[in-house]
């Protein structure tokens, strides 16, 4: 069982009025050193949790950009894996934690600063210069 | 009855199937998430913030009827993302209805005036549209002006065409029961076969982290909201789900009861929660740690969670798993819930931000805030 299970009794969870959300950390653009195993396994850990692209450089020098979204955490790095999709290729691919030089979180973070306040903020400003139709729409795929 | 006797039957002899044959973990709906990509930017969701070549990706049709027979349930539920952007939706509908199996196509509906020409009404295809509450409500928490006007048109043409249509909500902190039971006597005058509805789950990956109910707040919100019901409601949901929420039954998550499968593959643990992947339907149900996950495993990431793809599992397996359940669905059915305890609840002022519990004087619930 992982460390962060046990956090909250059942009656705890019961009489909740609010859940905090999660807070998520400002990672774009972050470099992570990868020092040794334990900073291996956490940079891996906020990348799979990472709302956008990092960059892989592996140990034999090739670069990949990817999104990871599997993770596979075994008793030693070259048993650890992660899966991701790169922007160029249609299939899965999977990578040992072991082959991995450094890690950039070089994508955007796709939620990052579009909290409730601000969309309802925006509504009232726009509403009140008078436009009409107004909404927050998806950004452009290309 | 919002559920059709053909639909409860064939779900009834599932579910009675797998306890005479000893199976525990089975599924009663597949969440098959054909696409991310969305036609809205909504601040609450937590299903499509992904870069543009992931957003691009898509399940094809024989991927989605191989997930459909590896796992066996007989209902299946396609949300997204938005599934009309899907390019081939109506083979991939029409695939899943030559395969017997009870649809619920999950639409925001802003497309699906345009596309229902291309559909044909079936017994096994429920338009299931996307509507948060009344006109202003949904358009706030959908960030779409004019959102609901283009739902209501699409909902008012899929009945008229002779679909099946249920409307969908997801209420989160703020939400005002009063208003929650206008918006019920609206989507009936619509013409739709029942309502829907979940309180909102705090998806790690939303871009809003501030705006969802505990358990407290979800029960007080519900037992205000779905008391004292009036005869024109119809509930596409099972009744002991729906007292779950109220407060009046407990229940622990089924997170194998609803499994989702999507472009990366069989999410673990469950449609909420991305905590990885797995290859296959087996693979997800022989390997991953169900005991680290459900209010009872005390996982922060569960302590919200009163959703209905995990929770309402549980209360379609209990009522039709034993005489006991069964009883309290036919009885749950036909309740019109009296209780003046909500209707107090109705004209308290709304919460805002963490508030004492209701007082109480004749304590016989076990939750606080819900007793009469």
């Amino acid at each position: 069982m992982s460390a962060e299970v046990l956090k909250y009794t059942l009656e705890q969870v019961e009489a909740l009025e609010l859940v905090p959300g999660t807070e998520h950390e400002k990672l774009e653009g972050w470099v992570p050193e990868l020092a040794g195993e334990d900073d291996v396994r956490q940079a891996l850990e906020k990348a799979f949790d990472y709302r956008g692209d990092v960059t892989i450089t592996l140990k034999s020098g090739e670069k990949i950009e990817a999104y990871i979204f599997n993770r596979h955490t075994g008793a030693t790095l070259a048993e650890s894996w992660m899966q991701y999709f790169t922007p160029k290729a249609d299939d899965k691919r999977k990578v040992s934690y072991a082959e991995i030089a450094r890690l950039e979180f070089s994508g955007k973070d796709r939620a990052a600063g579009k909290h409730w306040e601000d969309w309802v903020k925006a509504y009232n400003e726009k509403k009140a210069a008078g436009e009409t139709n107004i909404a927050l729409h998806p950004e452009k795929l290309e | 009855m919002a559920v059709p006797i053909s639909q409860m039957w064939t779900v009834a002899t599932y579910v009675l199937k797998k306890r005479f044959s000893g199976t525990t973990r089975y599924p009663l709906v597949l969440m098959l998430e054909p696409l991310f990509r969305c036609n809205l930017a909504c601040a609450g969701c937590g299903k499509v913030q992904y870069p543009p070549h992931i957003l691009k990706k898509q399940l094809t049709p024989e991927e989605c009827f191989a997930a459909v027979e590896e796992c066996g349930a007989p209902m299946v539920s396609i949300p997204g993302g938005e599934p009309l952007l899907h390019p081939q939706i109506v083979e991939i509908v029409n695939g899943l209805i030559a395969r017997k199996k009870y649809i619920y196509l999950c639409t925001n509906a802003l497309e699906l005036k345009r596309r229902l020409p291309e559909f044909t009404p079936s017994k096994y295809l429920t338009f299931s549209v996307h509507l948060d509450g009344q006109r202003e409500h949904h358009d706030f928490s959908v960030c779409r002006e004019g959102g609901y006007e283009l739902a209501v048109e699409g909902i008012k043409d899929a009945v008229k065409r002779g679909f099946r249509v249920t409307t969908n909500a997801t209420f989160f902190d703020g939400t005002d029961p009063n208003q929650v039971r206008g918006f019920f006597d609206d989507v009936m005058e619509m013409g739709v076969e029942g309502i829907v509805l979940s309180p909102g789950y705090s998806y790690d990956k939303a871009p809003d982290q501030s705006h969802f109910m505990g358990r407290a707040r979800v029960r007080r919100l519900f037992r205000a909201a779905l008391s004292n019901r009036k005869p024109t409601w119809k509930f596409n949901m099972s009744p002991l789900f729906l007292e779950f929420l109220m407060g009046d039954r407990k229940y622990e998550c089924t997170p194998w009861g609803s499994p989702a499968y999507n472009i990366f593959g069989w999410q673990r643990p469950c449609y909420l929660l991305q905590d990885g992947y797995a290859d296959s339907f087996k693979e997800l149900l022989e390997t991953t740690k169900w005991e680290e996950y459900g209010v009872a495993s005390g996982n922060p990431k569960c302590a919200n969670c009163m959703v209905s793809c995990g929770y309402e599992p549980s209360a379609v397996i209990d009522g039709f798993g034993s005489l006991k359940g069964f009883w309290g669905m036919v009885r749950g059915t036909f309740n019109k819930y009296r209780d003046q305890h909500a209707l107090n609840l109705l004209n308290e002022p709304m919460p805002h931000g963490p508030s004492s519990l209701v007082q109480i004087t004749h304590p016989d619930r076990e939750f606080e805030e819900t007793r009469a």
